[in-house]
């Protein structure tokens, strides 16, 4: 744990105001250099990434020489990427360049899709930018699907998770905003459940509660929100570019919480709106009240 | 030397065939990119008989005009040189160590009579060909029976050995198991309903030949039958020198079971075991007018009755319920681009090619829920696996059309079905339980499935906002997906039936039915 996050935990968990006060020139300086959230705008889907990631810190704040890093995006759909139902294809191998610029030592890329995983993986491009980048694109090994305690959960306890988010050094989550006909909105902590095997429609009967529980085990050190495109209606799959919108933007961050809570806005919704987002901050799993975070909003 | 040539060739064309067999799956392109049905497309059994039953040129079957010229040239090379199924008959036949002379049952004319039954039945429109034509009897089989089992065998041994975690010797297997599963292995396990059946049969029919050598090719193949009529005129002969002392040599190897002094050019398959096996050097093959020895005789009676069954297998197969006109089978779901179910009927010829390349492993082959002459046709099992929205590979490997090739576009508005909800299961209308999958998956650019949202009680009479699904019949294209993803998985609380598919006229349910692409 570095300078800042000590700081930025301290602030959040315990959320004293004399020690916030108390260290304020420290964290005002701090928080110049490195935001919560860097909310970039820009022609270039790379552009945009990559000046989010300079914002933060830098790739190096995140990921370490020789580090075996995944990068999880959403390829939940059989869709093509100006349907805005999967991440950014060339935001994911921005990604993947950065972690090897880092000196990552392997990147893998994957998930476990709804539609047939071969569409999905072709059709929304991501396979074919990450392998270019330098990836490894895999689909998850069956075998790999373990049950895996989740001891603060609330609506599940355990569940069979692909195991090689575990064995990885880094996590970096990389989902697309999206609309969803239950969440209302999908972002970053409902991009987890593409990890999750077995009959995971099961957890729609509680969601909220199961997102938050996987976010208990599953600890990306980055988030990158992709909303070049958003899917306004019809979400998560999409089909009809009458729903979809250009925002040119991606948000970064280390807080599943707060950048859903910033995404929520880009919908003109409330990070408040969302069950999840609420349910994460009750649980001490970030901050949704952006009035507490420094945002650095940044023309790329 | 020719004998050798010719077992490289059987070689070549079986491998050509295990090649375009397995490329015969998606890679997530739109395009499968593979001419996989080409043996079928040079099959002229099959395009006659869809000829014939289904009174349409198909054009994929002028290749088979290329079959047709060689056969009247060089008579059944095709049998002897580069039929899939006769190599693994000739593989399978080696096993045995034949010694003395052959005894041969002498039942050639029993499949003349079969392919008068097939030809007869087709000219009035039944296609029951398909199943004993041997290129679409071996994907069939192969496709629903041993490559699935081969698939369950290499998982379940490499499962074992990573269970077993035996560290570099698991390492290397895992890495052979990388590449088997680039090559030869598909991409998920598929599971057909009666593969085990299908399976089985194959094996009956391969082990005819330790009864007899090429016991299916002599006796039984209507395809070799109409190469056989076709080739029977071929100006490639056997010759006989006057060195010939009939020490019976040739006879013994012959794979059609011929008599040196009896050849005939419609049962030879030109496998050239008996030039090869000829002490004296007296056998050899030619060019000349000479006409072999032939005599065709299945009797009048026999090719009468054979001709009469054939007609009679319409009426018998059809006087079912499965054919009572007003009411179409609610599990009869078709792949999309599907004809009319006549049509469809005349047309198929159940080489399983569609269930092979299914993405979902959803195409599953009927038993009897499109009577008897449908045995083995595709029907789609959401429960096994729903139509991928996107997918269009069924109609691209179709080798006679009963499944049309269709575009992105007329795939998108094509129903091979509705769903509809059981409202005593699903958890939002029964058992006051938010769930949304079946919305979530719904593939059509403005979903079919839509939300009411309710205010209800549970048991404690405490009141949930809930969002209860629908159907919304305009939209539905039955693709199943909603069924398939239900996680009231055993039994789901939203199925899809065939009712308002676009193939037919009647099987339709809304008075305003603004489907495009009607049959």
């Amino acid at each position: 744990m570095n300078r800042r996050d000590f700081l930025k935990n301290s602030a959040a968990t315990i959320g004293g105001l004399a020690a916030m006060e108390a260290l304020s020139p420290m964290l005002l300086t701090a928080a110049e250099s490195r935001p919560d959230l860097a909310v970039v705008h820009g022609n270039s889907a790379e552009g945009v990434v990559r000046s989010a990631v300079e914002a933060l810190g830098g790739i190096r704040r995140f990921i370490a020489k020789g580090d075996v890093v995944v990068v999880k995006p959403n390829i939940g759909w059989d869709r093509k990427p100006e349907q805005a139902a999967n991440t950014n294809p060339e935001v994911v191998a921005t990604l993947v360049k950065l972690c090897f610029e880092a000196g990552a030592d392997r990147v893998k890329v994957f998930d476990r899709p709804c539609n047939d995983p071969q569409r999905c993986y072709v059709q929304s491009g991501i396979e074919a930018a990450a392998k270019a980048a330098g990836a490894e694109v895999i689909h998850p090994d069956d075998r790999k699907f373990r049950e895996v305690q989740i001891p603060k959960g609330v609506a599940i306890q355990s569940w069979p998770i692909f195991t090689d988010i575990f064995e990885a050094d880094k996590l970096i989550n990389v989902p697309i905003a999206k609309h969803h006909g239950l969440g209302k909105l999908t972002m970053s902590l409902k991009n987890w459940m593409g990890v999750m095997g077995d009959n995971r429609g099961r957890i729609h009967q509680r969601l909220d509660e199961t997102l938050v529980d996987l976010a208990t085990i599953i600890k990306p050190c980055l988030i990158v929100l992709d909303a070049v495109r958003v899917l306004t209606a019809n979400g998560p799959q999409g089909g009809n570019l009458a729903d979809v919108k250009r925002l040119d933007t991606v948000i970064a961050g280390t807080d599943q919480v707060a950048i859903d809570a910033y995404g929520a806005t880009l919908f003109g919704l409330r990070g408040a709106d969302l069950g999840y987002v609420r349910e994460g901050a009750r649980r001490g799993l970030g901050v949704m009240d952006l009035e507490k975070l420094t945002i650095k909003k940044i023309e790329a | 030397m020719l004998v050798w040539a010719r077992r490289v060739s059987q070689g070549l064309f079986l491998l050509l065939f295990l090649f375009l067999f397995l490329q015969t799956e998606s890679k997530g392109s739109d395009q499968l990119g593979y001419p996989a049905k080409l043996f079928l497309d040079f099959d002229p059994l099959l395009a006659l008989t869809t000829l014939l039953s289904g009174h349409t040129l198909i054009a994929g079957f002028s290749f088979s005009l290329i079959l047709v010229a060689i056969t009247a040239v060089l008579g059944r090379v095709f049998c002897g040189w580069a039929c899939p199924l006769g190599t693994l008959h000739n593989l399978v036949g080696a096993m045995k160590r034949w010694q003395g002379s052959q005894h041969v049952r002498a039942w050639f004319h029993v499949k003349y009579l079969l392919l008068i039954f097939l030809l007869t039945g087709s000219v009035i429109g039944i296609q029951l060909t398909g199943l004993f034509d041997p290129l679409s009897l071996l994907v069939r089989h192969l496709a629903l029976g041993p490559y699935p089992a081969l698939n369950y065998a290499a998982n379940g041994l490499m499962d074992a050995v990573y269970k077993a975690d035996l560290r570099a010797i698991t390492r290397v297997a895992d890495l052979l198991f990388e590449f088997f599963k680039a090559t030869i292995l598909a991409f998920q396990q598929p599971r057909f309903e009666q593969g085990t059946l299908l399976t089985l049969l194959l094996v009956a029919i391969l082990l005819l030949n330790l009864a007899e050598r090429r016991f299916w090719c002599r006796y039984l193949c209507p395809l070799g039958a109409l190469l056989g009529l076709i080739g029977r005129w071929a100006p490639l002969n056997r010759q006989t020198e006057a060195s010939c002392n009939g020490c019976g040599a040739c006879d013994r190897e012959c794979q059609g079971g011929l008599k040196v002094d009896a050849w005939r050019a419609s049962e030879c398959l030109y496998c050239m075991a008996c030039e090869d096996a000829c002490p004296k050097d007296a056998v050899s093959f030619g060019f000349s007018r000479k006409p072999s020895s032939e005599t065709l005789n299945l009797g009048r009676r026999k090719m009468l009755l054979a001709g009469s069954a054939g007609l009679a297998s319409v009426a018998v197969s059809r006087a079912t319920p499965t054919f009572y006109p007003n009411r179409a089978n609610p599990d009869l779901i078709r792949p999309p681009g599907s004809r009319p179910e006549p049509e469809f009927l005349a047309r198929c010829v159940k080489c399983g090619e569609c269930m092979k390349v299914c993405t979902t492993n959803g195409l599953q082959p009927t038993l009897l829920e499109a009577g008897f002459e449908g045995i083995w046709s595709p029907i789609l099992i959401p429960t096994k696996g729903y139509c991928e929205f996107k997918c269009t590979l069924c109609g691209q490997v179709c080798p006679t059309g009963a499944i049309q090739p269709l575009s992105q576009a007329e795939k998108a508005e094509w129903r091979i079905g509705t769903a509809m909800f059981d409202r005593g299961r699903c958890l939002p209308h029964a058992h006051a339980t938010p769930c949304i999958v079946c919305e979530e998956v719904c593939p059509t650019p403005t979903k079919a499935i839509w939300f009411e949202e309710v205010v209800v009680k549970d048991r404690n009479g405490r009141e949930l906002k809930l969002k209860q699904p629908h159907v919304d019949l305009k939209l539905c294209i039955g693709c199943g997906i909603c069924e398939a993803k239900c996680p009231i998985s055993d039994h789901p609380a939203v199925y899809v039936t065939s009712i308002g598919e676009t193939r037919s006229k009647k099987n339709q349910l809304l008075l305003d039915n603004s489907s495009r692409y009607g049959a």
